[in-house]
């Protein structure tokens, strides 16, 4: 099982790269940090929606790489942050216990498209995790930008700790700065 | 993953991927050999960075199986392979495809269709069990976002998934790719139950 929880100052799992500053989250991983030097990758995203958090005065980030949006879904009983209602809280409590102010945070979404081109009955996962990720930060009193969601093509994310800066690549498009 | 060991299930996607070629070669009319095929079980989340990245490029040729179980097929190629594909079945030198275009991607959904259903026919035939493809969807996007519907189903039930990786020579050029068969925990269990009975 390498999908991990990765609370800060947690050690890395291995899936993450040496490359020290550069912290990319797999499928189900989460990432809270305070250094300035660190910057929060989210790539390939497709119906996967990266939640993207940053409280500008205290210059802490975090950032989950959520892949299903509801644990009551979990057919072998393993829920975690994999799920949205799950990564949601575990993001924004510890950016709380490291310093930052739940009302001064700013969230972006980032993600829930729908990439395949194969229909399934019921909305599209890609939906479903984006309104679970909304309806989970409005239980905090906390309202997303959500620009770059939806639509039918993969996108890379990367939330800078210095600055606060959300860019996000599109498939086939050039990066931009949200 | 279930009570099944990877020694049988090894043998039937050997088997099925043995026949996709033999599919393959009828398609193009040209000689197909299979120089290397292994069979890996993987963590499902590891799947993105397995066939190059989540952020590369990728061309993937999906379909989903269901009858007796349920399950994906997904072949995976890097661009250029994608297109060696395209040209080899358009009849045409390799080198000649340089996009995906409407026709292309055209070929590579009859590639998918016949990779699918003569993958899936050996299985059925050696298990006994009901497969049917779905028709195939050919994309392009980063290998990331084209598995995550994938993955996200997989997930639900389990953690862990298989990875075929094969190489083989036509017109004496090498061509190696993914093809990641992606059976549901039911389908295990339903060529568990028909190996023991």
């Amino acid at each position: 099982m390498t999908i991990a929880a990765v609370p800060h100052p947690a050690p890395r799992p291995p899936a993450l790269p040496a490359r020290a500053g550069r912290i990319v989250l797999g499928l189900g991983e989460w990432y809270v940090t305070a250094d300035p030097d660190d910057t929060l990758v989210c790539m390939g995203l497709g119906s996967c929606v990266a939640l993207c958090a940053y409280d500008p005065i205290a210059e802490v980030a975090g950032m989950a790489h959520m892949v299903l949006p509801d644990s009551t879904m979990a057919r072998n009983g393993a829920a975690g942050p994999r799920f949205v209602d799950a990564a949601v809280p575990l993001v924004l409590d510890t950016m709380v216990e490291r310093g930052a102010l739940r009302t001064r945070v700013r969230v972006h979404l980032v993600g829930g498209a729908h990439v395949l081109a194969v229909t399934t009955p019921g909305p599209q996962i890609g939906d479903r995790n984006l309104e679970a990720a909304i309806r989970a930060l409005a239980r905090r009193n906390l309202h997303a930008k959500y620009e770059h969601t939806g639509g039918t093509k993969g996108r890379t994310v990367k939330l800078t700790v210095a600055s606060g800066e959300v860019v996000v690549a599109t498939a086939g498009s050039g990066a931009t700065s949200v | 993953m279930g009570s099944m060991s990877l020694g049988p299930w090894a043998a039937l996607v050997s088997l099925g991927t043995d026949n996709a070629m033999h599919g393959l070669s009828q398609m193009i009319g040209q000689d197909i050999e299979v120089r290397s095929f292994g069979l890996r079980r993987v963590p499902v989340a590891q799947l993105p960075e397995i066939v190059g990245g989540a952020d590369a490029e990728a061309v993937g040729i999906y379909l989903t199986v269901s009858g007796s179980a349920d399950g994906h097929l997904m072949l995976m190629y890097d661009p250029n392979i994608a297109y060696a594909f395209i040209d080899l079945l358009m009849m045409q030198p390799i080198g000649t495809t340089t996009s995906l275009d409407a026709m292309g991607r055209s070929a590579l959904g009859e590639m998918g269709n016949v990779i699918g259903a003569f993958f899936l026919n050996a299985i059925a035939d050696a298990s006994g069990l009901d497969l049917r493809p779905s028709p195939p969807a050919v994309m392009t996007d980063m290998a990331g976002a084209l598995l995550d519907v994938v993955i996200s189903d997989i997930l639900l039930s389990q953690d862990e998934t298989y990875v075929a990786e094969s190489t083989f020579q036509v017109s004496g050029q090498e061509i190696s790719g993914n093809f990641l068969v992606m059976p549901s925990e039911e389908l295990l269990t339903a060529l568990t139950v028909r190996r023991a009975a």
